[in-house]
């Protein structure tokens, strides 16, 4: 049965090499499709990833574990005590999560008011370790005037320039922050101004103070309770899975929840879903186009060879067999057309790696986008799972593409095909 | 076994319907063509021959009727069996040859070998012997556009009898060839007919094929006009 077997691929390449100017031209559309899609693709997680980053950089993190009414209170009554605390931080050391955490920041966060001379402005105080927030959150990169918090600060606050405008204040101002503290009275602490920052983000630059963790503990009477871990991972597309270990783990404990940056930062995750959608519609036009150009090719082919597969099928081949070899001609030619175009894309993401693609001569100034500010060089992503899913996708293409010929194919009429014609 | 016909019809009727019409290319034709008969299906251009050369081969469905190969009722045979049994026992000679381009002559010729799963070996010596008998030895690697219209239709014959089937149904195999070439294609048939008892039924104007055969079938406006035996 070996020469049965090799007969439908053998026939169907060999047609292809007949048409080769014909197949040339559509697997070169194809090659030029797949390869903008792939860069897209990569282009697109990328950005996305840049989204997430900049997003929990500036929130709390990937993951963030809190008490289980904090994230809609906001109070500073749904904290998490020493010992919740310390549960959390031995869940997060298990080694299926601990290898995918890069970073864990304690913050002490609570509604408040700043106050100068000038004005009072309701803001988010932070109490935040200097050491670790530098080089978790954004903040410390965004640095106008003076400087981050420093280990061995006490009574410094960092704040952002909309904040000191409406405030008039500068590096070495004092401002007052005031707030509930832990046994619900209003307590107020002195503190002078580190250092300014600037976002871009107008509600982060008018309402975001940093101050020593320590220090916010102490003037809030809290001890040593916070009410957020922060938890960065390695990357956004893990954080589903070590959201789920974690999740699975407060599920048992009434003190502590475990909450993703879906759910800290709803907008953020509705933009990326809506860029994504637009995604997938360019996606569905472009390989609708890519499709329509199989269809195209293999339909004339099937057409433009009526009397040899009437002969075929006189001489013993099966209208399945006929349909398959139809299907296999549309399938080398999608495989090999988007395999190549899919490297070819990949290439273009190689160049791009290192350096990134540069948007900046094309937004003036900042362009905020759910919640974040976009950095203007998208670095693209490669990711295994994404290709995988890419290859299925030509597969799919490539058969559908070829069904509606291998369905004319099969309903030739084998004598009226095999007619002589004069 | 033996007296089973290669082919049989009764009261064979084939309707088309062109443009709102019914036209009537087979009408109530009914015959018996024995085993190792050398038979021609003569007539005027739309007397029915083809389309009772289709019929018999099982390329068409009779409007009404009945066709039998080897005694097996084509009528109610499934597609695939249909093109299994086209496969292993007709063999077609069509007038402008049909060869397939991608393939050889030899690729041509194997085809049907190939699509039964014979061996490698089986197959290429089953080629080469045929390929010698008809005449075309040393032409095996070339495509159909590199060889005259002769040796095309010989690589066809090849390609009919290569299984050897026990019916071959040529429709026209000498229209398109010089005297010469069609003397010899008809020199090879009648040997083939005569060696290996192959079952030969012709379609065709050429009044030199029909001096050579054993049984003239006259067709007229899809009926048989007369059915002569000959010695």
């Amino acid at each position: 049965m070996n020469g049965r077997l090799w007969l439908v691929p053998g026939l169907a390449i060999r047609n292809l090499r007949r048409q080769a100017r014909r197949s040339l031209l559509t697997a070169l559309a194809m090659v030029l499709g797949v390869a903008v899609l792939a860069f897209a693709r990569t282009l697109g997680d990328g950005a996305h990833e840049d989204w997430v980053d900049a997003g929990v950089r500036l929130g709390s993190g990937h993951i963030a574990m809190q008490a289980p009414r904090f994230q809609a209170s906001r109070d500073l009554k749904d904290r998490l005590s020493g010992d919740a605390r310390a549960r959390s931080t031995a869940w997060l050391a298990e080694p299926r999560v601990a290898e995918r955490v890069v970073l864990t920041a304690s913050r002490l966060e609570v509604q408040g008011l700043a106050s100068s001379a000038a004005s009072a402005v309701p803001i988010m105080i932070t109490g935040v370790d200097p050491v670790v927030e530098a080089e978790f959150s954004q903040l410390s990169d965004r640095v106008v005037e003076g400087r981050y918090l420093a280990d061995g600060d006490r009574l410094h606050a960092f704040v952002g320039t909309r904040l000191a405008a409406r405030l008039e204040l500068k590096v070495g101002s004092r401002l007052v922050l005031s707030a509930q503290d832990g046994s619900g009275d209003i307590a107020s602490q002195l503190v002078r101004v580190a250092g300014i920052f600037r976002t871009g983000l107008p509600e982060a630059d008018a309402g975001i103070v940093h101050i020593p963790l320590s220090t916010a503990q102490e003037w809030l009477g809290v001890g040593d309770a916070v009410t957020t871990i922060a938890v960065l991972l390695e990357s956004g597309w893990v954080a589903d899975d070590v959201l789920a270990r974690l999740a699975d783990r407060a599920d048992d404990d009434p003190d502590v929840a475990a909450v993703g940056w879906r759910q800290a930062m709803p907008e953020l995750d509705a933009a990326i879903r809506i860029d994504d959608w637009g995604d997938y519609i360019f996606n569905f036009v472009l390989y609708g186009i890519i499709t329509l150009a199989i269809v195209n090719t293999v339909l004339m082919s099937v057409v433009y060879r009526t009397r040899e597969f009437g002969v075929l099928q006189a001489l013993g081949l099966t209208k399945g067999e006929t349909a398959a070899v139809v299907v296999t001609e549309g399938m080398v030619l999608t495989a090999i057309s988007g395999i190549v175009g899919l490297v070819l894309g990949l290439a273009v993401t190689w160049v791009f790696f290192r350096h990134g693609m540069d948007y900046s001569g094309m937004m003036e100034g900042e362009f905020e986008f759910g919640g974040v500010v976009m950095d203007p060089v998208i670095i693209p992503t490669f990711r295994w799972p994404q290709v995988g899913r890419s290859l299925g996708v030509i597969a799919v293409v490539g058969m559908l593409a070829s069904l509606y010929p291998a369905y004319r194919a099969t309903r030739i009429d084998v004598a009226e095909a095999t007619k002589f014609e004069t | 076994m033996s007296d089973i016909a290669a082919v049989r019809t009764d009261n064979v009727w084939k309707v088309f319907q062109h443009d709102g019409m019914s036209v009537e290319a087979v009408r109530g034709v009914t015959i018996t063509i024995e085993r190792g008969e050398f038979v021609v299906l003569a007539g005027p251009s739309g007397s029915g021959k083809t389309t009772l050369l289709n019929l018999c081969g099982g390329l068409t469905r009779p409007s009404r009727g009945g066709v039998w190969i080897d005694g097996e009722d084509l009528t109610v045979m499934r597609e695939r069996d249909l093109a299994r049994l086209r496969l292993e026992r007709v063999g077609f000679v069509f007038q402008d040859y049909n060869l397939l381009p991608v393939l050889t002559a030899e690729e041509n010729a194997e085809f049907t070998l190939l699509l039964r799963g014979m061996a490698d070996a089986d197959r290429h010596q089953r080629v080469r012997d045929i390929f010698e008998a008809v005449g075309i030895a040393g032409l095996e690697d070339r495509r159909p556009p590199k060889l005259s219209g002769g040796q095309q239709q010989r690589v066809a014959v090849a390609r009919a009898v290569v299984g050897e089937p026990a019916l071959v149904l040529a429709d026209e195999p000498t229209a398109n060839l010089d005297r010469a070439s069609s003397d010899a294609l008809l020199d090879l048939m009648t040997d083939l007919n005569q060696q290996r008892g192959t079952t030969f039924v012709f379609a065709t104007h050429d009044p030199r094929l029909m001096e050579r055969a054993r049984r003239l079938i006259h067709l007229v406006d899809g009926a048989i006009d007369t059915d002569d035996r000959r010695a």
